[in-house]
């Protein structure tokens, strides 16, 4: 039914297709018609309508015939909409028809030309005309295209049916069952069918918002369409300078950052040869350590054009921006300073005459390195240890070798009594401690100094003593037998008392020669002892650990004061004749003066020698002292101690005296000043004593 | 109550109320790190050096001064102002708002440096003091590649290249150019600018290598300061000048990429119409009207100008004679400045292809020669008959002209670091020029004279006219008095004056003899000083008479080592550490010397 309904309408439009088409389609065509085509009721009609007129018929009839072509082509594609597609004959549209009420034409045909009024009837001739024709009630005045139309009899059943309020055509099923063409399971969006809301037709509330906001941000200029006119980008802006009140900077003082340096000869592309390193050096950077390897390394080219871009450009660049703004600057002062300046005022050699400077005489005769000397205290005779065995008497001023001792041991210290009349030399050797008659002095002399040197031979027999004091066979005297090697001999200025010490055992001993007695006082020292000296005035004694001296009164027997050294370890002390003033020399080749009156620490520290200091001797009269080292110096200082308490003692470096030869056993093992004269004895490895005069 | 009240426990003051670290500072000033380091970029602020370091050694140290100085500074506020304008625009895009994005893109908030040029440099004079490492940096960037990557944007080499040669042609123009030196990192040029030395380097013209240990964010930040610095500085320039900034430039050399060349085109006629414009007469009451009005009429005359260029022959030789002849200002100039600009006065260079023609064209001129290139724009052409000399680097060339001398571009680098005309022998074609010495390094005071410095320091004198002692003689042959007389007056315009100073010399010179002799004999100034003429050299002293040199070293060391002995601790360290770049200094000096033998020894070998 829907199909034919369709090709109803499809007449319609055939017709307005086929009046365009009117002098292109071919009228012959016609009797061609297939034959299903022309069904009996269109047949019906074509009689019909035949005598209405002969030209519409055929008209009619080419319809069809594009209509069944159009339809076999599209059958279900035609829109349902009618009214329009019937297009009239008239192409006035729709406008008031009393407008060509006065005319002669109703109004114009598809090609513009003048549709003419037909002649008008009277009405009785009307009247007649219908009242003979008994098909009159059919047919109805088509105003507008000023023609009768009568109506068919399908048109006439389709009135009927509308007036009844049916479906026009019979066709149709109104009830016919619902086909649902669209799959709503699978599909994701249901089309709606709900009515076109309102909102969809009225303007958007929110939208004006919107615009009514533009619009105020426009007024405002919170938007701005057009760009802000630029202003010229480069002006003076330095006036002239001589207004100083605004060309000080503000803020903290500028410190302008330092200038890069300047490339030098090496930097150019075509250095001098000179400039250019080899390839092992170039090889030999590699072994640096990468903050001392050279950053950069000469190259050179022949020719300008063989100059390759630099590939540190870019990092250059960036290093010296990093360098502006993350270096801190501050301004330093450069020390351009003579290094002559940075020595210090001190007087003049010249005025600190007389001292020690030229080696005047050799005492040879030693065969190993002398461990030690001795001056006698009359300034005449010297003594000498050595590591060969032998104690050597020496005559000062000649150089003679007076007497040999022949020890067996090798000896590591000697020392002279410090009175006059007693000419005595002590020496230690080994684990024994010698004292010997040097047969120096005159009969009277002598004669105590036998009496002096006699022991009994019972007295020394007890174990439990931790010496024993026994009879010298060979040369006469006294050998005292310690139970461990002796390794240094000091006598008291009133050269009855001398102590011994070993570097094994923490006892430091005190003799007593005219009793032949041995005290052990200092029980409790900590640390092995290093050096011990007496006092040269006040019976106080120094014991010198590795890191401390110990200073006690030997009367109260008891500890006076401490001094903090300072160094790693001590190796040698010497005592000012003053009393108040102490050297202590070290391993590391530091020196250190105490002002004993001052404090307990260091009043100098002197960085002499780059080797061990071995000894350190004060002069006994000369504001002089020394120190000998194992780099074969010996260096001699002024040492000026002034009794005004306020005045700091005076040190001035004075000489370095060589001439020591180095050996596998150290340089120069001791020195000694002599004790009348400022000359100074120094005691060599290479077994030679030199004198050194002023 | 004190003025400034300080609540108890709250301990501030000395190192601890003047110095704060940085993260301090940068929360202080409500920043990210990144605006303040552009903050202090652009401040010239820089971190100092606290006597004591509270918060610790590793941390970096502010002067709370110098940071309410950045508290105080309007860019603070804009940088602020900015990246809340760019979070805007985030939004935007995030919202698909394209008219948005499109509209808040096209008035982005800026800001301008001007003012904080004239704050960090108040004169003009401090501005050229600091503008070596600004000269550098533009010429760096004016060679790189833009970077889309890197957001280095094309107008900004650009702009780079544009400021770059208008510096150049300001040298170029008013003959400031003092020194070049052409080294592997670029080339070294020193100018002088209102009596500063300024020194800059400049890439060679070839592809730069880009790193990526480099952050650009930095190097741009400070290139934002330096092209405004520059720009700023080259006006000042260009005013004192009387040319108009910025220059408008002839579109066709410009095009050819010779903007140099159409610089200094563009200087010599702005100078010559301003300053006829300013020879007529405008009284100084109405100068500002006046100026105005100069300004619009030579506007006028200088697009007029620059289109007349443009129907110009570029090789038309009378309007580059006309600019090189007009160069006014001759009564202030100084005598340096005189002697460079005659230089190559007499010279016509044409460049061939190969050698680096921006650096030669900026060079040339600034000596005051005439100079033209292979290309179009180019003055005149090779063919040119005066053409005295051409400049090439290439190892042969097929056709030559006879009238001219074929050298390398070193000669033109030497010539003026020498201020004189070399010889050119050395530098023809096809052969190895010379080591290029650096003209920035004083020989004397280094302690070694490279030999061609020597041959130099010859030609020189010899070109004034004077007569030097031959180079290498021996202090002892100098000494003599009768060769020093041999060898020439040393003035001869001045004779008395010289006979005067010779006699001064002399004795001198007998002195510094006398003493050597008595060294030589074994006596040091100190033992002359301590001892006097008493001094009895004594018996057993048999090592001083073994060799009398080992002796005085010996006897140096130990008073060295004396006056060491009774040195304070800090004192003893400043004097080994000068002794030890002493010994550095004369270890070099030792190795370049033996290098030198050995280079010697091969070439004859």
């Amino acid at each position: 039914m829907a199909k034919l309904k369709i090709r109803d309408k499809k007449v319609k439009i055939a017709i307005t297709k086929d009046k365009k088409k009117k002098d292109k389609a071919d009228p012959e065509a016609v009797p061609e018609l297939p034959a299903e085509y022309s069904s009996p009721t269109r047949d019906e009609e074509h009689s019909d309508s035949r005598d209405v007129s002969q030209s519409s018929d055929s008209e009619r009839s080419c319809e069809i015939n594009e209509v069944e072509e159009n339809d076999l082509h599209h059958p279900a594609e035609e829109s349902d909409s009618s009214e329009d597609e019937v297009a009239p004959r008239n192409t006035i549209g729709d406008v008031p028809l009393e407008w060509y009420k006065d005319e002669e034409h109703i109004g114009y045909d598809i090609a513009g030309r003048k549709i003419k009024k037909h002649a008008r009837k009277d009405k009785i001739e009307s009247f007649l005309a219908g009242v003979d024709d008994s098909k009159n009630w059919r047919k109805i005045y088509d105003e507008y295209n000023d023609e009768e139309v009568e109506l068919t009899k399908k048109e006439m059943k389709l009135i009927k049916r509308l007036l009844q309020g049916s479906t026009p055509h019979t066709e149709v099923d109104p009830y016919a069952p619902y086909v649902d063409w669209f799959d709503w399971e699978d599909k994701g969006h249901p089309l709606s069918n709900a009515p076109e809301p309102k909102r969809r037709f009225i303007p958007s509330k929110w939208e004006h918002k919107k615009v009514v906001k533009y619009i105020r941000a426009i007024r405002k200029g919170w938007i701005k369409f057009e760009k802000p006119e630029e202003e010229p980008r480069h002006y003076l802006l330095w006036g002239d300078d001589s207004t100083s009140a605004e060309s000080k900077r503000q803020g903290l003082k500028y410190i302008p950052a330092p200038k890069p340096k300047l490339a030098g000869h090496e930097e150019s592309y075509n250095p001098s040869l000179e400039y250019i390193p080899t390839q092992e050096e170039i090889n030999s950077y590699q072994l640096m350590y990468e903050e001392d390897r050279p950053k950069f390394i000469p190259k050179r080219y022949e020719s300008l054009r063989n100059v390759p871009a630099y590939e540190n450009a870019l990092k250059e660049g960036f290093d010296r921006c990093l360098d502006l703004y993350l270096c801190p600057r501050t301004r330093k002062k450069r020390i351009n300073i003579d290094p002559e300046s940075l020595k210090p005022k001190l007087p003049s050699r010249k005025d600190l005459k007389p001292y020690p400077s030229k080696c005047y005489l050799e005492y040879l005769g030693h065969s190993g390195p002398v461990k030690s000397v001795s001056v006698e205290i009359s300034g005449q005779w010297l003594a000498s240890g050595s590591t060969d065995g032998t104690i050597r008497l020496w005559e000062v001023e000649t150089g003679r070798c007076l007497k040999v001792w022949e020890v067996g041991q090798p000896v590591n210290h000697v020392a002279w009594n410090p009175l006059p009349q007693l000419p005595i030399l002590a020496a230690s050797a080994g684990h024994d401690v010698l004292l010997l008659d040097t047969g120096l002095g005159d009969a009277e002399e002598q004669h105590r100094i036998t009496e002096l040197l006699h022991v009994e031979e019972s007295a020394s027999t007890d174990d439990r003593d931790l010496v024993s004091w026994a009879r010298e066979e060979m040369y006469g005297g006294i050998r005292l037998k310690h139970t461990k090697a002796v390794a240094n001999v000091e006598w008291h200025r009133k050269g009855d008392y001398f102590t011994t010490f070993s570097r094994d055992t923490k006892a430091v001993l005190l003799h007593q020669l005219s009793k032949k007695q041995t005290h052990n006082p200092f029980k409790k020292l900590r640390g092995l002892a290093v050096s011990a000296v007496f006092h040269p005035t006040r019976s106080i004694f120094f014991i010198s650990t590795k890191n401390h001296i110990r200073i006690y009164d030997l009367l109260k027997s008891k500890l006076i004061n401490k001094l903090e050294t300072g160094l790693q370890e001590v190796s040698s002390v010497a005592v000012h004749p003053g009393g108040d003033n102490l050297i202590v020399g070290s391993k590391e080749g530091k020196m250190c003066w105490f002002d004993m009156d001052l404090s307990s620490r260091p009043y100098k520290i002197l960085k002499t020698h780059p080797k061990d200091i071995t000894n350190v001797a004060f002069h006994r009269s000369y504001p002089l002292f020394a120190s000998s080292s194992e780099d074969c110096t010996a260096y001699v200082f002024h040492g000026m101690v002034y009794s005004d308490l306020n005045q700091n003692p005076l040190i001035v470096p004075l000489e370095i005296l060589r001439g020591h030869a180095s050996s596998k056993y150290g340089g120069v093992l001791d020195c000694k000043f002599h004790p009348r004269q400022p000359w100074l004895f120094t005691a060599g490895a290479d077994s030679v004593i030199k004198l050194y005069c002023h | 109550m004190p003025k400034h009240y300080r609540p108890p426990g709250k301990k501030k003051e000395g190192t601890a109320a003047t110095f704060i670290t940085r993260t301090k500072a940068v929360r202080n000033l409500q920043v990210t790190l990144p605006h303040f380091r552009k903050l202090c970029i652009l401040k010239g602020v820089f971190p100092r050096e606290p006597k004591k370091k509270i918060h610790g050694s590793e941390k970096t140290y502010y002067h709370v001064k110098d940071i309410n100085f950045l508290m105080h500074e309007p860019l603070r506020g804009k940088l602020w102002d900015i990246k809340a304008y760019k979070k805007k625009i985030k939004k935007a895009r995030g919202k698909k708002n394209k008219d948005m994005v499109e509209r808040l893109l096209d008035c982005q908030p800026t800001y301008k440096l001007d003012r904080l040029v004239l704050e960090r440099y108040p004169t003009f004079v401090d501005a050229l003091r600091d503008l070596d490492d600004c000269l550098t940096m533009v010429h760096l960037f004016a060679t790189l590649p833009a970077m889309e990557s890197e957001h280095i944007q094309v107008d900004r080499i650009h702009n780079c290249r544009r400021l770059s040669h208008e510096w150049q042609a300001y040298i170029s123009r008013t003959h400031s150019l003092r020194r070049t030196f052409i080294s592997v990192k670029g080339i070294y040029y020193q100018a002088e600018v209102e009596g500063q030395k300024i020194t800059w380097l400049t890439p060679h013209a070839l592809q730069q290598v880009v790193t990526d240990d480099v952050d650009f964010n930095v190097m741009l930040t400070f290139l934002e300061f330096y092209e405004t610095l520059l720009g700023f500085v080259n006006f000042k320039l260009y005013h004192s000048i009387n040319v108009k900034y910025p220059p408008i430039l002839d579109p066709r050399l410009e095009a050819l990429a010779d903007e140099l060349y159409a610089l200094c085109r563009y200087i010599a006629t702005g100078s010559r119409t301003l300053s006829g414009n300013s020879q007529s007469g405008i009284s100084s009451e109405s100068e500002q009207t006046g100026n105005k009005k100069m300004n619009s009429e030579s506007e006028e005359s200088e697009v007029r100008l620059a289109q007349l260029q443009h129907q110009l022959p570029a090789n038309e030789r009378g309007a580059l004679m006309n600019m090189m002849e007009d160069v006014n200002g001759a009564d202030e100039e100084d005598q340096d400045t005189k002697e460079c600009k005659s230089l190559f006065k007499d010279f016509k260079f044409f460049l061939s292809r190969e050698v680096p023609r921006e650096s030669l064209l900026f060079i040339i001129p600034a000596f005051g020669g005439l100079v033209s290139w292979e290309g179009d724009g180019a003055p005149f052409m090779e063919t040119d008959e005066d053409v005295t000399h051409q400049i090439v680097d290439r190892p042969s060339l097929g056709r030559k002209f006879l009238s001219r001398e074929y050298v390398q571009p070193q000669w033109i680098f030497d010539c003026i670091n020498a201020r004189i005309i070399l010889p050119t022998e050395q530098y023809l074609l096809g052969r190895v020029p010379p080591p290029h010495l650096s003209p920035f390094v004083d020989n004397e005071a280094e302690g070694y004279v490279p030999e061609y410095a020597e041959t130099i320091k010859r030609l020189q004198a010899a070109a004034r006219r004077q007569v030097l002692p031959l180079p290498g003689l021996d202090p002892m042959d100098f000494s003599d008095p009768g060769s020093l007389l041999a060898e020439g007056i040393i003035d001869r315009a001045e004779a008395n004056e010289a006979a005067e100073q010779r006699q001064k010399l002399l004795k001198l010179e007998q002195q510094y003899h006398d003493e050597l002799k008595m060294e030589l004999q074994g006596v040091t100034f100190s033992a002359v000083a301590s001892k006097g003429n008493s001094q009895i050299p004594p018996a057993g002293d048999v090592e001083v008479e073994e060799g009398a040199s080992k002796a005085l070293d010996q006897v140096a060391e130990d008073e060295l080592n004396l006056s060491k002995v009774s040195m304070s601790r800090r004192q003893r360290g400043l004097m080994e550490a000068i002794q030890i770049g002493k010994e550095r200094k004369r270890n070099k000096i030792e190795l370049l010397k033996e290098r030198r033998k050995n280079s010697e020894a091969n070439r004859k070998g």
